[in-house]
């Protein structure tokens, strides 16, 4: 009996002990650390300086401006589509002026009536050779008449003329050749000049550069030509030589890419310039963000 | 001799019972309290179990994995920019209110991780897919989380519903399972830049970078080298656990409390048990005294003693920790207990068994020592 109770005591004793040791080993087993669910951009370089690089067209983009404030009546480009230098981009609203050149147009009329008319008593006049049938003055006055409404013709002419150089100027045209980068305006909307949001953005891409911005406190360790490497967002496994162009000249307080309107500077950056190597189509983009690597 | 010393000790049952209860007692109060303890210490440090780097780097004044001073979004390019540095990648945590569809609103955690890399990604999902997480305002939800969310409604939250965070919608994209953290609050995770947009604006958001040493680096020597050229503060993972451990140790009253537990276990289980060996030592001093007169050398009486009281104090001892680990298991399934048993905390627990044993024993030879053989008649 007392046999009994003794083993019964020791194998509940044994299996409490047992049972602990299984929880021990099972809460302390942790999962291993898992892989990164995608591989980040590794530093290419034994030491390197890590910079954020926004990419732009060469020479920079072209928040293109509006000459005048006014109702956009036409958008004659799309997005991607190349032009040439001087070919018409935007169409601003230009009644006011058109209508202005009716009215000057009817001013020409007039002055080319005028004209006529006083050129024909003129002639009229001259064709008398009697001078004692009319005085000399009045034919001096009427040459004089005739030059008045020359001018005045003239001067309605170069009217039509300012107003019809002022109708082309509500044409946008490109400045240079590119590409249309970003179309934000559509007939019917106001466009302002020096609006925060550009209605047309342009850029050169037959070759793309990257903007880089380096922290000023390790500024310092930036020398002109350092080699580089980039990887885009996302495409850590597709690493980018790229070529050192310039480093600006004037430090930059950092643009935030939140945009918040209630946002302080807290870091200026030290803005390098590099360019893309030839790439294939369609694998960088324009305002894509990218890591740098700057080999120190 | 022992086999005379088992059967005086087995002989009386109740008397035995309650010499093991005692240590059975003792053991169940100081493991339960320990690994209460050990528990609730790991909830403090979830976000690091969860989001898993070698090196976290932070703002010099940080001493905890909650703490939230944040970094310069530059700040990442400077950790990158230290010699050894493989990759380093932003990270977002704070405590925000989410808002669901019937008005309720609950703490959670939000954890922002790196948009391209998502480093710091739950692995263990339940529901969906990790790279949802790429298309706008998507988030993924821990299992805690679905279980707080869905009090009130019809089915259980899941993939595809909504919730808000500071106005803005969060869809959840998939279900992870993860550590449940100290403050309460369900994880949240989503990438970097939306925390941004779900996180009042204010003027500094980056909470973490996390870093990652080159082959052949340590993470301790990248560490000290992060924080000597950054002037930010760099922990591996290890030390920032312990700072976090040490931290609310430091803060808060959890170890006292724990600790009052673990000793008023200790000391019951000696009063209990010491008394009860003295008084089965009383009890049987006839029969000590009777082996005496047959020649039993106080050496030979004390192992018998020694023999009883190990036998005690391991069918006590094993008895009470089977009992913790049953008690903990069911707790455990339970949920949100803190419960972690440490191979520590039983060998802790038998050192100290081995002292209140080892103290009833001392009673008893004490006593059997001064024992006159002629006694056996008395």
């Amino acid at each position: 009996m007392s046999n009994l109770f003794r083993r019964f005591s020791f194998y509940l004793a044994l299996a409490g002990l047992l049972f602990a040791g299984r929880l021990v080993i099972q809460l302390a087993a942790e999962p291993p650390p898992s892989p990164p669910p995608h591989p980040p951009a590794v530093n290419p370089y034994a030491r390197a300086i890590a910079a954020a690089g926004l990419v732009e067209a060469q020479g920079e983009n072209i928040a293109l401006g509006v000459p005048a404030p006014g109702v956009v009546t036409g958008v004659l480009v799309s997005a991607w589509e190349s032009v040439k230098a001087g070919q018409p981009l935007l169409l601003l609203d230009d009644r006011e002026l058109r209508a202005q050149l009716v009215s000057q147009r009817a001013a020409v009329d007039v002055a080319e009536a005028t004209l006529e008319r006083l050129r024909g008593q003129l002639a009229r006049l001259e064709q008398v050779t009697d001078e004692r049938a009319i005085p000399r003055e009045e034919v001096a006055t009427r040459r004089s008449d005739v030059r008045v409404a020359e001018a005045q013709l003239a001067a309605a002419r170069a009217g039509v003329e300012q107003t019809e150089l002022l109708l082309d100027r509500l044409v946008v045209r490109a400045p240079v050749d590119a590409t249309v980068l970003q179309v934000n305006t559509r007939p019917g909307e106001y466009a302002a000049p020096g609006a925060a949001n550009p209605p047309l953005l342009l850029g050169d891409l037959t070759k793309l550069q990257v903007r880089a911005d380096v922290d000023e406190q390790i500024a310092p360790r930036v020398r002109p030509g350092m080699r580089a490497t980039g990887y885009l967002k996302g495409a850590s496994e597709r690493p980018i030589e790229l070529e050192f162009v310039r480093i600006e000249p004037f430090v930059v307080p950092k643009k935030s890419l939140t945009g918040g309107s209630a946002e302080r500077v807290d870091t200026r950056v030290l803005q390098i310039i590099y360019r893309f190597p030839p790439l294939e189509e369609g694998s960088v983009y324009v305002g894509q963000q990218i890591d740098l690597y700057l080999e120190d | 001799m022992i086999r005379i010393a088992l059967k005086m000790l087995f002989g009386d049952r109740a008397k035995y019972v309650m010499l093991i209860s005692g240590i059975t007692f003792a053991t169940l109060l100081m493991a339960q309290g320990m690994s209460l303890f050990c528990g609730l210490m790991t909830w403090t440090f979830s976000t690091l179990r969860n989001v898993s780097a070698p090196v976290w780097v932070a703002d010099p004044m940080v001493e905890q994995v909650g703490d939230n001073l944040p970094l310069r979004d530059t700040d990442t390019d400077r950790v990158r920019s230290v010699e050894g540095v493989a990759w380093a990648v932003p990270l977002y945590q704070g405590n925000l209110q989410a808002r669901l569809a019937d008005g309720t609103s609950k703490l959670v955690t939000l954890v922002g991780l790196d948009a391209a890399t998502l480093i710091g990604a739950p692995a263990d999902l339940l529901a969906g897919r990790i790279d949802d997480l790429r298309m706008p305002n998507t988030v993924i939800l821990d299992e805690y989380g679905v279980e707080r969310f869905s009090a009130g409604r019809e089915r259980p939250i899941g993939v595809g519903d909504v919730f808000e965070i500071n106005d803005r919608e969060a869809r959840i994209v998939a279900i992870c399972r993860v550590h449940r953290s100290f403050t309460g609050g369900p994880y949240v995770f989503t990438t970097y830049d939306r925390a941004t947009q779900y996180a009042p604006n204010v003027r500094k958001m980056l909470s973490y970078v996390l870093a990652s040493p080159r082959d052949g680096v340590s993470a301790e020597v990248l560490a000290r080298r992060i924080t000597g050229e950054t002037g930010l503060r760099a922990f591996t993972e290890s030390e920032l656990m312990w700072s976090t451990i040490w931290w609310y140790i430091r803060n808060t009253g959890i170890p006292i409390n724990v600790g009052t537990i673990v000793i008023i276990g200790f000391i019951i289980g000696a009063a209990i048990s010491g008394q009860t060996f003295y008084s089965f030592v009383l009890e049987n001093t006839r029969h000590f005294a009777a082996l005496r007169a047959m020649g039993a050398s106080s050496g030979e009486l004390s192992a018998m003693l020694l023999v009883q009281a190990l036998v005690v104090g391991f069918i006590g001892f094993g008895v009470g920790l089977g009992a913790v680990a049953f008690l903990g298991t069911n707790l455990l399934r339970l949920g949100r207990v803190p419960f972690l048993m440490l191979w520590q905390v039983p060998a802790i627990v038998a050192g100290a068994v081995m002292l209140i044993v080892m103290i009833s024993a001392a009673l008893g030879i004490n006593r059997i020592a001064r024992l006159e053989p002629a006694i056996v008649f008395r």
